[in-house]
């Protein structure tokens, strides 16, 4: 197929490089300096979508970032496909696969066309509002079909194979647009030796220099962005990034932007490449050279394909060298909309007319125009468009001076192509991010940037500032302040010099009236991609949405991923307009990151697949890998779960080692466990503080248990404490809570008592250590070490400083199954020679691995509670049944002493932690198991407080289960039920929970 | 020495902190936090050439060491026993031969050194230095790694959240930050040249990571 709107010379693109793209299945070619979009004007491709509610054609319509329509969906595989994608801002490569996203079936005939009709009718504004959000269950139902039609692209269903990362930046100026403003800004930082950032969404640096024939110092304004572009490359602390939008800016001059490094080579990156780049930037000041988006004006069928921004068709014109149509009419409420029928007057394609909707304009590009000969219609408007697939003609009427009436006959012209142009909008969108309220001026019909606490400058058209000569000038200027701010030397910059237009006066209009009222004339679209009306906003008005915050989320304008970029200042002023206030009244919504959208590839960076998040590992895990262990997750470590051996059921395997514990010895990998060391000779009294029970007393040698409350009273952690000097102690914390405790230790110390002389530091991960539990764990220590192990030198909650295979260790005589146990600390480089040495000598007393779960299922045996399984934050020691871990006579108090003698901590009937036991010995209450006193009580059962731990006893041959009752410590031998979700009621005796050895005699031998 | 009301006034005053030789003889080699990655295999066998260039400092002694740094005795005692005095300008590092000390906060310092001489020095800390303060051997909860070459600052931007220009990351230079979704004391020891601390159960997710961001330089595994 020709590309018959493709110009014969002229653009940017580069015509000896021809590429092949398919759009909804159907191959076209391109030139290498296309967009997708310019590639399908060049071929005539009319329509790219359907619209959201009414399923009308519709066409691009304009060329950058503020594209509303041309969303289209890439992809050559499953794999690579991409929604959301701008055919205004995507490359052309050799191969690009694309696709309409709305569009059911497909855009040329559309089934949802016909319901259109209908259901534009049934969808009013408010609809979604009004309709889905009653009654909610329901929007489940709505949402699909909604979706389907709505057609928002789609996400792929296999893997991205594409890799995308994230890369932290930091510099003195972070210039964000790279047209005249902005790159004047960055040769001035840059003369200076500020380091400098200055990106920009498009792949060429110049901004609107490269859609304009503008001369700057008498030649070609592209040979002066090259020779600064150049300039620029040639300092080494100035980055350049192209194909980057600045999608965020964020408190103190934290900005995130979105590089495309490969989505312009092919559908997926060249291998080694990253597809997208995040770049989170820190920088000390900001230049916004964002420029500013024209705004089309809001008139009878103004979506149907061929309507354009009237900037959008020069741009496509002389950047890119086709010319979107053979018969333009033009309306302007300003000069510089003039420049399009120029530019389409100098392609050599048919000028049908310029409505200007001045009655007297008189600028130099309106005389230009009048020079030509070109039919300059003034003081009227084009009221109402004709045609559906492509605009045929447009009817143009005389309007009042006030652009509120039509005044006379109405007269047809034939055209296919509506360029219009209301002036321009500052692009403020990243101001608005930082907070700040934009602020109306009335000069420029516009909203400039409001004040910033930021350390932010702005040059250029944000401003208002559009002529070139201004937008430089502007530039250099923020360029010297930034870099006077930082405290460098200015830089000397001439600016070239830009040719200088006369221009008259614009007119302030946004609505172009019709006939008919809003209501009853063809739609007059405000927001594309939302489908949102003037006669909706009116509707919105009418029905007494007066803020506009209101008015957006009634009609849904600005919903879309386009953010109203278009449409938003034109739907302000039809609200100002019906409200009859001023537009600053009636004020603006305002805009919130990002920017324009954002993969999800490119937001996760390299944080997915084995690099999500960090595994934390213990100097043994080698081994439980070689081993077959199953591993849990324990906050980020992985603990062995349970030891599995061929054959073997999970089941099978917990009762295999924890028999073998019990019977004879089971070893475990405790490395994990927090450790804290604690010096200074407050250290002692300092756990009497955090701690509920009593340290004063520890000698040197001892371990003890201990409970750590928060001021609430409420348990938090709970471990064993040593003493190993008189001012050392070791402190253990649970796996997950060891970094909280470090810190609740710090903030105590550094907040509230910091007179105590006391240090913690971890040695968490310094220690491996090992639990040998059972019968014969000291037979198999005495293999490994001289020390004496007899149980009247080395008794329970004893601690001895030894050497076990060699490697000098630190054992404590503590216990956590109940059973005769030495849990092994050696520095964690020796922790897996010590390990092995175990097994070496373990194998004749069937030394078995155990993991995380036989150890609850063993712990569970004896009631030992685990802190965040049996507490959870709502239960102080008494709960627990731990009153003898509180000691209510220490000198200074302790943390959580006051919290626990509130009123509600100490009345009757509050839920305990006791032991279960099911009358049916096999039974195993799931854990969560809501417990009732009467499991014949009518629904909705009064519930007594839910199962904590439950498990199999292989050793006792019946289920253990603790949880929680209401009085439950003086209910024992009562009754509590189960009732589950299948209908059945596990019936439990309320006990003790130390079901196994009650003295503790198996601890002591 | 079960119960402290039996015990000598000497006897107290030896254990008021514990120090012990946590090191077995030479017959039992040390595994690093990066032993099972099998680095000199990957060096000898690995790519010669790359932007970025690794290698572990391994089985090191780590001395955390907490006081008050306004304490002119104890300031003295570590100049006796380190040859050098502890950096008290924030974010500073000095070193003596061997010896390396990383200020960390306002009284907190990581002193490093040949792994074979921690307990030496340890012992010398506490003949030489009264009154309050904690040293704690780390050794075996993190190890070092040098990382370095033409792109070490680009892999390290990608992984850190500070500002590595040398204007504001000069040689010597320490911070203790976020790397990647882990932490590490990053402390630039050259142009082109950094060290960093990092945990024991981090390392594998450490070491995956530098591999993952190195790959568009080339990564040079050394020995």
């Amino acid at each position: 197929m020709t590309q018959k709107n493709r110009l014969q010379s002229g653009g940017r693109i580069d015509r000896s490089k021809s590429l092949t793209f398919t759009y909804n299945g159907k191959s076209y070619q391109g030139f290498q300096g296309d967009t997708l979009a310019s590639a399908m004007l060049a071929n005539g491709i009319d329509v790219i979508g359907r619209s959201f509610k009414y399923s009308r054609p519709r066409g691009i319509v304009a060329a950058g970032a503020e594209e509303p329509n041309a969303v289209m969906q890439l992809g050559a595989t499953e794999a690579t496909q991409v929604p959301n994608v701008r055919a205004t801002q995507q490359e052309l490569f050799n191969g690009l696969v694309s696709a309409s996203t709305n569009g059911w079936p497909n855009v040329d005939t559309d089934l949802m066309g016909v319901v259109g009709k209908i259901g534009g009718k049934m969808m009013p504004p408010g609809f979604y509002y009004k309709t889905f959000m009653f009654p909610q269950s329901l929007w489940h139902t709505y949402e699909g079909v909604i979706r389907k039609a709505a057609g928002l692209g789609r996400s792929p269903l296999e893997n991205d194979p594409d890799e995308y990362d994230t890369i932290n930046q930091h510099c003195d100026v972070m210039i964000v647009g790279a047209g005249p403003a902005g790159l004047a800004a960055a040769q001035t930082a840059a003369r200076a030796g500020a380091r400098v950032i200055i990106a920009d969404e498009q792949a060429e640096f110049g901004g609107s220099l490269l859609s304009s024939k503008e001369l700057l110092d008498g030649k070609p304004a592209t040979e002066w962005v090259n020779t600064v572009v150049e300039e620029l490359a040639g300092y080494k602390d100035v980055m350049m990034l192209p194909r980057s939008t600045v999608n965020g800016y964020h408190d103190h001059n934290f900005l995130t932007i979105h590089q495309r490094c490969t989505d312009h080579i092919a559908d997926k990156a060249p291998a080694g490449q990253v597809r997208q780049r995040m770049h989170r930037v820190r920088a000390k000041w900001v230049v916004l050279a964002t420029g500013a988006h024209e705004r089309p004006l809001v008139f009878s069928n103004n979506d149907v394909p061929g309507c354009m921004v009237a900037g959008a068709v020069s741009t496509y014109i002389n950047r890119y060298g086709v010319v979107p149509g053979n018969d333009l009419v033009l309306m302007t409420t300003n000069d510089y909309g003039y420049q399009t029928a120029l530019d389409w007057d100098d392609a050599g394609r048919k000028v049908v007319a310029i409505v200007d909707t001045r009655a007297n304009p008189g600028g130099a590009r309106v005389e230009a125009a009048r020079k030509r000969g070109l039919n300059v219609i003034t003081g009227s408007a084009v009221i109402e468009v004709q045609g559906s697939k492509r605009v045929s003609g447009v009817s143009v009427a005389p309007i009042s001076a006030d652009g509120k009436q039509v005044t006379g006959s109405v007269t047809k012209l034939s055209a296919d192509t509506v360029a219009s142009s209301g002036g321009w909008s500052p692009v403020i969108h990243l101001s608005c991010h930082t907070g700040s309220r934009p602020v109306w001026n009335d000069e420029i019909v516009g909203f400039l940037p409001g004040p910033t606490v930021q350390k932010q400058l702005t040059a250029g058209g944000i401003n208002g500032k559009y002529d070139t000569a201004a937008a430089l000038a502007e530039g250099l200027e923020a360029g010297q302040k930034a870099v006077s701010e930082i405290g460098l030397a200015a830089s000397e910059v001439a600016l070239p010099a830009a040719e200088s237009v006369e221009e008259g006066a614009p007119m302030s209009l946004f609505h172009i009236p019709h006939l008919k009222s809003t209501s009853a004339a063809p739609k007059q679209f405000v927001d594309y991609q939302n489908d949102v009306t003037a006669a909706g906003i009116e509707l919105a008005c009418r029905e007494g949405y007066e803020s506009i915050e209101h008015v957006k989320r009634y009609t849904a304008m600005g919903f879309g991923t386009d953010q109203g970029k278009l449409g938003n200042i034109n739907g302000m002023a039809i609200a100002a307009n019906v409200l009859n206030q001023t537009i600053p009244d009636t004020g603006t919504t305002i805009f919130r990151p990002n920017y324009t959208p954002i993969t999800f590839g490119a937001i996760a960076g390299r944080n997915c697949g084995e690099l999500f998040d960090p595994e934390r590992y213990t100097a043994m895990h080698k081994w439980h890998v070689e081993h077959g262990a199953k591993f849990e997750d324990v906050g980020q470590w992985k603990r062995p779960w349970y030891f599995p051996k061929a054959g073997e059921s999970m089941q099978d395997a917990l009762n295999r080692e924890c028999k073998a514990t019990r019977e004879s010895v089971g070893i475990l990998d405790a490395s994990t466990l927090g450790k804290i060391d604690i010096q200074g000779k407050d250290a002692r009294e300092f756990l009497g503080r955090v701690y509920t029970n009593a340290w004063a007393k520890l000698a040197v040698g001892k371990c003890r248990y201990g409970l750590m409350c928060g001021e609430d009273g409420m348990v938090f952690d709970d471990g064993v404490t040593s003493c190993l000097g008189e001012n050392h102690f070791l402190m253990t914390t649970t796996s997950g809570g060891a970094a909280r405790v470090l810190e609740w230790l710090e903030l105590y110390h550094q907040t509230e008592w910091p007179e105590m002389e006391v240090y913690f530091n971890t040695v968490t991960d310094h220690w491996a250590t090992m639990t040998i539990s059972g019968p014969n764990s000291r037979k198999l220590l005495a293999e490994l070490t001289d020390c004496d192990l007899a149980n009247e030198n080395f008794g329970f909650m004893d601690w001895k400083q030894t050497t076990v295979a060699g490697v000098p260790a630190r054992v404590f005589r503590i216990s956590f199954t109940g059973e005769l146990s030495y849990e092994i600390n050696v520095q964690a480089n020796y922790g897996l020679h010590v390990w092995e040495k175990l097994f070496e000598h373990g194998e004749k007393y069937n030394l078995t691995p155990y993991g995380t779960e036989s150890m609850h299922v063993l712990r569970a045996e004896k009631g030992f509670i685990i802190a965040g399984q049996d507490t959870d934050g709502s239960v102080h020691p008494y709960d627990l049944g731990m009153g003898w871990a509180v000691s209510q006579n220490k000198p200074f108090s302790f943390i959580g002493k006051r919290g626990m003698a509130r009123e509600d901590c100490v009345r009757e009937n509050r839920k305990q932690l006791v032991g279960l036991k099911t009358t049916d010995p096999k039974a195993v209450i799931p854990e969560g198991a809501q417990g009732v006193f009467d499991p014949k009580a009518p629904i909705p059962m009064p519930m007594v407080g839910h199962v904590t731990s439950s498990y199999w006893s292989e050793n006792l041959g019946h289920s253990v289960a603790m949880g929680f009752v209401k009085g439950g410590l003086d209910r024992m031998g009562e009754k509590v039920y189960y009732p589950l979700a299948d209908g059945t009621v596990i019936e439990a005796e309320i006990c003790s929970p130390i079901f196994l050895d009650p003295k503790g005699e198996r601890q002591n031998v | 020495m079960s119960d402290l009301n039996v015990m000598t006034p000497e006897e107290v005053a030896a254990t008021k902190a514990a120090v012990m030789n946590q090191l077995p003889g030479a017959e039992i080699q040390g595994q690093s936090p990066l032993h099972h990655a099998e680095l000199e295999v990957l060096a000898q066998k690995g790519p010669k050439q790359g932007g970025v260039h690794l290698k572990e400092l391994k089985l090191l002694g780590h001395l955390m060491l907490r006081m008050n740094p306004e304490n002119a005795d104890q300031l003295a005692a570590v100049e006796r026993v380190l040859g050098v005095g502890l950096p008290l300008q924030p974010l500073t590092s000095v070193e003596n031969g061997n010896y390396s000390i990383r200020w960390m906060s306002p009284d907190e310092w990581l002193i490093i050194v040949p792994g074979a001489e921690t307990f030496d020095i340890e012992s010398k800390f506490r003949d030489e230095m009264g009154g309050h303060y904690s040293l704690v051997n780390s050794s075996g909860g993190s190890t070092v790694l040098k990382v370095s070459g033409d792109n070490v600052v680009e892999m390290l931007k990608k992984s850190v959240p500070v500002d590595l220009h040398d204007s504001e990351f000069p040689v010597g230079k320490v911070v203790s930050t976020v790397f990647a979704k882990s932490g590490a004391v990053v402390r630039r020891t050259g142009e082109k040249e950094f060290e960093l601390v990092i945990r024991r159960s981090f390392a594998d997710y450490i070491w995956l990571w530098i591999q993952d961001a190195s790959r568009e330089f080339g990564l040079v595994v050394e020995a």
